[in-house]
């Protein structure tokens, strides 16, 4: 994430930018430069990435330090989120509304109307693979399904920039692996400049190697993944799974020399599983959950591994 | 300014929130209400030997009086309210539309909306106690007129209710504390300390404009070009301090 001179320009600064929300600190003296691209913002939860978007929309005002977004302040410039798309890491979506029904409020928002949005929404619609789904209450979609449909609002006014906060969370491997592979398309046959949240590395790393590390509010490292990533591997990394049938899951995954323990957890249908190279933990697990013949519902990675080697970069 | 840009987003808004608040699930208070203010002037309506009389002071008890401030409450300090706390307000704030216009894209629909139901009760109301009398030309001139006093009552009281929602966290609470201690008991009070609610001032405009019952003889009533001025700043002092909160507001 340097810049050389007479490089492209940054779609967003900061500096010495921060926030506090009365005795908690959200941000502290933050820096950044994100070129264009797709670069990922990680941290363990509650290390400031979600205040940082928020401040990149203009949601709230920096209490120090000053951020431009495209060449612009966020704070009461609304004009400027005609070139952002957000996809937020909370549910955001009305409930009491169907997916057509939000994008076209969306759309029409951004100065779409008639058959043009009604076409860019079936495109975008499309694009997220939500079908028939998009004419059902959102309060009814799994949690893949408001991924996308969040993904879809995001991106359904065509902006430069699209910012994704925790795309991945909660969903299952496969919902994962697509939402994965749309964010790649939508740069590179898109052409939108994408920043992507969590506090999970190894899912940022399949996206791009283009990260800053976010933790306690500040910048710790920023660049190419591969030096931070010879840290990450020193320290195992714990994945929760959950799902019917874990158990078959659980011993193949024991034969794997990836894995280094497979636990179970109070509830029978929950393993948690320790890997000593995600990459190949993540690349292999599809096919071991069809050969275990199991149903995943949910997975996510602990913080702790991160954790560590945050500690480790800040001298903790 | 791009004014196509603010008009087209407010009537998105409007159109979005009216649909949203007349057919949601709100509705189902609308229909209780009705169904409680038929039953009560229907009944009124069969004991009553003096209809225009008594007619108008149940509208202008259950109505104006007590149901106005109350749905204006149900509807309009959780409108913002509910979006911020669960969040869905994201796709709103990040709208590439000003926020005075946004919260103005809020307001329209809640008047709208509080109007059409309160119109409805009223209709209901109306047809229970006068179709048992028969609707002669003066019913259906007192009809008119309580019908234009809960909209002008629907878009004041919907101002005041949605910058509750943009100001306090439980604005559910600080409305029930207005629309039944504020406006139902102090605004009852004798003297001048009455002048200090909103239905003293839509009352005072019913004094002038109804013929019939006990409001047509209200002696406290203020002038009715006076009391039409107070509620109209009333109505822009609460939208202007509405649109000011939501501006300065933080959606953390």
């Amino acid at each position: 994430m340097t810049v050389q001179e007479g490089g492209p320009e940054p779609i967003i600064q900061a500096r010495a930018l921060s926030k506090w929300y009365g005795q908690v600190i959200g941000l502290n003296n933050f820096a950044v430069r994100v070129m264009p691209g797709i670069t990922g913002i990680v941290g363990p939860n509650g290390s400031g990435k979600s205040t940082f978007f928020k401040l990149v929309l203009g949601l709230i005002k920096p209490n120090a330090g000053s951020i431009t977004v495209l060449g612009k302040g966020p704070w009461k410039n609304p004009e400027l989120h005609s070139s952002i798309g957000f996809c937020p890491d909370y549910e955001s979506l009305p409930t009491d509304s169907t997916g057509r029904e939000y994008l076209t409020l969306i759309g029409k928002l951004h100065m779409m109307h008639g058959t043009a949005l009604a076409d860019r929404i079936n495109e975008v619609v499309r694009l997220v693979e939500m079908g028939k789904a998009v004419d059902r209450r959102t309060g009814g979609y799994s949690k893949g399904m408001k991924q996308r449909m969040k993904i879809a609002g995001a991106m359904l006014h065509d902006p430069k920039l699209l910012i994704l906060d925790e795309p991945l969370s909660g969903t299952d491997p496969l919902v994962r692996k697509d939402i994965i592979d749309l964010i790649k398309r939508l740069n590179k046959e898109h052409e939108h400049d994408i920043i992507v949240s969590s506090h999970v590395l190894f899912e940022i790393e399949r996206m791009t190697h283009d990260v800053a590390l976010v933790y306690r509010g500040r910048t710790i490292a920023s660049g190419d993944i591969s030096e931070i990533r010879n840290l990450i591997d020193r320290h195992p990394h714990n994945i929760i799974i959950e799902g019917q049938g874990t158990t078959a899951l659980a011993k193949m995954l024991l034969d794997q020399d990836y894995v280094v323990s497979v636990r179970f957890n109070e509830s029978k249908d929950s393993v948690t599983v320790q890997v000593s190279e995600p990459n190949r933990f993540f690349d292999g697990l599809p096919a071991l959950i069809e050969n275990a013949q199991c149903s995943v519902t949910k997975m996510y990675s602990l913080d702790d591994n991160l954790e560590a080697v945050f500690r480790y970069l800040v001298g903790g | 300014m791009d004014v196509k840009r603010v008009l087209v987003g407010i009537l998105a808004l409007t159109l979005h929130y009216t649909k949203k608040l007349l057919f949601g699930r709100k509705v189902v208070i609308t229909i209780l209400v009705g169904l409680f203010v038929a039953a009560v002037m229907a009944y009124a309506g069969s004991q009553s030997h003096a209809p225009l009389e008594d007619g108008t002071n149940m509208m202008d008890t259950l109505i104006l009086f007590f149901f106005m401030p109350v749905m204006a409450m149900i509807f309009g300090s959780s409108l913002i309210r509910d979006e911020i706390d669960d969040k869905s307000i994201t796709h709103i704030a990040t709208a590439p539309l000003d926020r005075a216009f946004t919260y103005v894209g809020y307001y329209l629909p809640l008047g709208i909306a509080v109007a059409v139901s309160m119109v409805s009760i009223s209709s209901v109301g109306m047809l229970a106690f006068f179709g048992q009398h028969g609707v002669g030309s003066e019913a259906f001139e007192i009809y008119l007129e309580f019908v234009a006093l809960v909209v002008i009552g629907s878009f004041v009281y919907s101002s005041l209710f949605l910058a509750i929602g943009v100001l306090f966290p439980k604005p559910v609470m600080v409305g029930l504390f207005y629309a039944f201690i504020w406006e139902g008991f102090i605004g009852s009070l004798p003297g001048a300390i009455q002048n200090a609610s909103i239905k003293h001032y839509l009352r005072s405009v019913g004094c002038g404009w109804v013929d019939f019952g006990s409001i047509s003889r209200w002696d406290q009533a203020s002038s009715v070009s006076g009391s039409a001025a107070v509620l109209l700043c009333l109505a822009l002092f609460f939208l202007v301090s509405g649109v000011y909160l939501f501006r300065e507001k933080e959606l953390a």
